[in-house]
């Protein structure tokens, strides 16, 4: 269970008597779970550059004595947890409480913003700096793939798209560092343009509660946030590597930062480099992806009342599509179906990409400040721009495959102002308003007409939520009011084409209503329910044309009404005891005009040959499901963790499944720690030394009727990994190593949210090694 | 304060101005690549010729694609002659040519029950392209005659150069379906 763990130090100094002379000072305090609250004993304490240290005891308590005056760092280690660096100036006996917050995946961390110390009340999952640096070689969406609810929209190996509760895309939103991410959101094949390297948390909210976050969400939202620049004085870094030899890809990560007295920074750069990936057995031929990526930090702060916060980063990146997965027409789809391997495979690897492929960069900025006005109150602006450009290269006639076919250029600017007021009896007051425009152009290079259309849309929200927690018990009340304005210039598909303006003003209102209380002491129960709208989506409005992917006619619709979604959870967390936790979430979310592409009966016909049809439709909808997940000790050094997702989604009007929800799928994983470093010199130990079995199992989609697919969901499939790692410490330096291997008996198998399971296998046997050097 | 709410006025401002203005009218883009118009010409030894032809306009969009019927005579020779074309554009513009200069990543590919087809001319590889055929029709009937052009077939698989289309692979970039009579 303690893989997954992030330190989360909240220091509070104590002066217990000033002393003259130098090396008879002291520190001590306690270490203590943040999640359960219980005492973590064996937590290594170590005062580097005096070489003092001890652990804690049973009760979590720790005694340093005989420490001389001046500035040092402070290291603590825990079984399975990330070391932890505190710098601390000495100059009296100093009493610390220490919080090491296990962020596993349920139980209920808290957030690193501004409001650290309101404890959230709604269903999350959280995946922690160490994950992020175990797992170089996945992108944002790979990273939370394993935790309960989420799943993945894939189009192949390297463009992948999150999915929490069933909803994705427009349904979800991604706030990056504070600010909605922007870009091409609707498309099921546009992966989230974040660079994980640059982030430090990664927080799935699975309820209700996304109140407070813009964008047009349905209650889910993916949060990813980097942490606040240490207040460390020497420049700290880290140097990340990994092969994976399924693509045989390289990726390299150097992050450096320093806390100088008058300005705090880090600096992130990642390079990735991968080629044709590999199915059991054949290569996926033009499969490969280039990455690279870019951010800085910089913080400030006056008097520890104004904090200003600077964020910029830069993510490009090409990715290579499935050149057998390009297809012209209904016939290629159905030859490609009955195939055993995809058109166009090569039997060499090779690193070129050529089209099909997709060139995205996303560049944003960010500034961020907070004035903290008293103890009670405190308001913070954050102002944000964030340039998303889009291209899409087809296989084309003439030498035009160098010309993208799609072109997308969007511009949007975010701003947002917060207020939170502590009122008395342990009330608290939130409000806030945010305002997105977004500029949505096609670029002409293309001579194709586009996709969606070219728009302005503004949209302002505001909101109140009012919060209490006492006495173990938690309640939160909020209400939400958007508006929306759209104003669009749509090209005419018919011939001679013109152009035809439309204009649409949507109002929303969200509410939201979550009462969390202890049932008893090891028993806690926490009920959300919410209301929410999402206007429908310019691609639901305007499309008009070809989906290439998957061969079909997709016809928008501009009479699309609001979508609107009561979703209600449920989540009992039980911990016993720290060798025990069981967490289950159940939740219903009831759509009113769900939006959907509904197949029509007839064909449209085109030059290319006749296309099934799909227009943009509505109907009342449902989704349920079930989150359950557990962690337990084994043995003294064994730890397990298993976690079930179940979902049905439903049609109601048409009585029918929905479509394109995913699977049910089973994980679970058995892990060794061994608890005790070994010495290698005086000043040098191996430590965290741990091995982990792991599997996971996605069953059949077997809530579809044969009907509303080309083709059978594919079968259940089962894959085994494994993973080593373990953590040299030296004085200054340590250095953290991985092996690992994924789909470890080469299993062939098709997901059946992955949209080139029409076409090919998914990825073989993979085997990754890494390196962590950190200063 | 007051430059918080200067700040705040000028934010509502710009949201307000950016709020009035209108979206640039988009550039309608050439669509030089677009087939619109496929016509077969059949001439037979002797006799008038014959067109079939399918034309969209508007490419995939809404509007109805047109096609005509003719009547072929049975047991008879015709050279076949294809032509593609995009009208959308005036004069309109010869997709015919493009498909010459890269005769080695294209090959139409013809499947009728009456009508028994040949190639009649070669890209540098030597494999065929289809711009150029020989017919033979068979016994009188009606039934159809399918045309697809496919972009990157591999034409060295089983069959392809003889004009099965089963092995081809590639995109396809055109597949119309005409109906015919035979007498």
């Amino acid at each position: 269970m303690l893989n997954k763990t992030t330190l989360f130090i909240i220091l509070f100094g104590a002066i217990l008597s000033i002393k003259a002379q130098d090396c008879t000072y002291s520190i001590q305090g306690r270490v203590l779970d943040h999640g359960t609250q219980f005492p973590l004993c064996h937590v290594n304490i170590l005062v580097n550059e005096q070489s003092k240290g001890t652990s804690t005891d049973e009760q979590g308590n720790f005694h340093i004595g005989n420490l001389c005056a001046g500035e040092f760092h402070v290291l603590f280690s825990h079984i399975g947890c990330q070391q932890k660096k505190i710098h601390l100036n000495l100059d009296k006996d100093t009493t610390l409480s220490i919080n090491l917050s296990h962020t596993t995946s349920f139980l209920g961390t808290i957030d690193l913003d501004a409001e650290r110390n309101h404890a959230q009340n709604h269903s999350q999952v959280s995946i922690n700096r160490k994950s992020i640096e175990d797992n170089p070689t996945k992108n944002i969406s790979g990273l939370i793939e394993n935790e309960t609810g989420v799943h993945l929209i894939k189009n192949g190996s390297g463009i992948s798209k999150p999915v929490v509760h069933g909803l994705y895309g427009n349904r979800l939103t991604i706030i990056n560092n504070g600010i909605v991410q922007s870009g091409q959101q609707w498309g099921s094949d546009h992966g989230p343009e974040i660079d994980p390297f640059s982030s430090n948390k990664i927080t799935v909210i699975k309820g209700t509660s996304a109140i407070k976050y813009g964008g047009g969400n349905l209650g889910s939202v993916l949060l990813i946030e980097s942490k606040k620049i240490l207040p460390e004085p020497h420049l700290h870094g880290q140097i990340n590597y990994a092969y994976e030899s399924n693509g045989r890809g390289n990726n390299l990560n150097i992050q450096l930062e320093k806390h100088a007295s008058n300005l705090a920074w880090r600096i992130n750069g990642t390079l990735k480099k991968s080629g044709d990936k590999k199915s059991s057995s054949y290569f996926l031929n033009n499969t490969g992806s280039n990455e690279a990526n870019f951010s800085v930090q910089l913080e400030k702060s006056w008097n520890d009342q104004l904090f200003i916060d600077f964020y910029g980063s830069s993510f490009n990146t090409q990715l290579g599509v499935l050149r057998g997965a390009h297809i012209g027409n209904l016939t290629d789809l159905e030859e490609a179906l009955i195939r055993d391997i995809p058109f166009y495979t090569e039997t060499k690897f090779s690193y070129d990409i050529d089209a099909p492929k997709q060139k995205v960069s996303h560049h944003l900025a960010k500034i961020d400040a907070t004035y903290i006005i008293n103890d009670e109150q405190q308001v913070q602006l954050i102002l944000g721009v964030q340039s998303n450009h889009r291209k899409e290269y087809d296989v084309r006639r003439s030498g035009r495959s160098d010309i993208p076919a799609l072109s997308l250029l969007q511009n949007t600017f975010n701003s947002e102002i917060k207020y939170s007021y502590e009122l008395k009896q342990n009330w608290k007051l939130r409000m806030g308003n945010q305002t997105i425009i977004t500029d949505n152009t096609n670029q002409p290079e293309t001579g194709i007409l586009p996709l969606i259309p070219d728009y302005i849309s503004v949209k302002s929200g505001l909101y109140t939520t009012l919060s209490r927690r006492k006495n173990q018990q938690h309640f939160n009340l909020g209400v939400r009011y958007d508006n929306e304005q759209q104003k669009i210039a749509n090209i005419s598909t018919g011939f001679p084409k013109k152009i035809i303006r439309h204009q649409n003003n949507y109002d929303n209102i969200s509410l939201l209503a979550s009462y969390k209380f202890n049932l008893s002491k090891k028993q806690t129960l926490s009920i959300n329910t919410g209301f929410a709208s999402r206007n429908p989506g310019i691609n639901e409005l305007f499309s008009n044309g070809v989906h290439q992917g998957v061969s079909s006619f997709e016809e928008g619709n501009v009479n699309l009404n609001t979508e609107k979604a009561i979703k209600n959870t449920f989540e009992y967390q039980w911990l016993p005891n720290t060798n025990f936790t069981f967490n289950a979430l159940l939740y219903h979310q009831y759509f009113k005009d769900y939006i959907f592409l509904k197949p029509q009966d007839e064909m449209k016909l085109t030059i290319r040959g006749a296309f099934p049809f799909y227009r943009y439709e509505q109907t009342n909808a449902s989704i349920s499901g079930i989150d359950l997940s557990t962690q337990f000790t084994l043995a003294h050094s064994l730890f397990g963790k298993l976690k079930y997702s179940y979902l049905h989604g439903e049609d109601i009007t048409n009585k029918k499944p929905l479509v394109y929800t995913p699977p049910n799928s089973l994980y679970w994983s058995l892990k060794y720690q061994r608890n005790h470093s070994i010495k290698l010199s005086k000043n040098t130990s191996a430590e965290a030394l741990e091995i982990e079995i792991n599997n996971k199992i996605v069953f059949k989609q077997n809530n579809l009727l044969e009907e509303q697919d080309f083709t059978a969901p594919p079968n259940t499939y089962s894959l085994f990994g494994m993973r080593a790692s373990t953590r040299l410490t030296f004085p200054e330096y340590q250095i953290s190593c991985f092996a690992k291997v994924e789909n470890l008996f080469n299993t062939p198998y098709r997901d059946y949210l992955n949209k080139q399971r029409y076409f090919s296998d998914d990825i073989g046997i993979s085997i990754s090694l890494g390196m962590n050097f950190k200063f | 304060m007051k430059t918080k709410k200067s700040l705040l006025t000028s934010l509502a401002l710009a949201a307000l101005i950016f709020s009035s203005c209108e979206k640039d009218n988009p550039v309608i883009p050439n669509e030089e690549e677009l087939i619109t118009t496929v016509k077969y010409t059949l001439t037979p030894t002797e006799g008038e010729a014959v067109t079939l032809s399918f034309i969209d306009l508007d490419g995939d969009g809404a509007g109805e694609p047109t096609k005509n019927q003719v009547t072929l005579k049975a047991n008879q020779t015709y050279t076949g002659s294809l032509e593609l074309l995009n009208e959308s554009e005036t004069p309109a513009e010869s997709i015919t040519e493009e498909i010459e200069e890269e005769s080695e990543e294209h090959q139409f590919f013809f499947e009728s029950e009456l009508v028994s087809f040949e190639y009649k001319d070669n890209d540098a590889d030597g494999d065929p392209v289809g711009l150029n055929t020989l017919l033979t029709t068979g016994e009188a009937g009606t039934g159809t005659i399918k045309i697809t052009l496919r972009h990157e077939p591999n034409k060295s698989a089983e069959g392809v150069s003889s004009g099965n289309i089963t092995n081809a692979g590639g995109e396809t970039d055109i597949e119309v379906t005409f109906n015919i009579h035979v007498e």
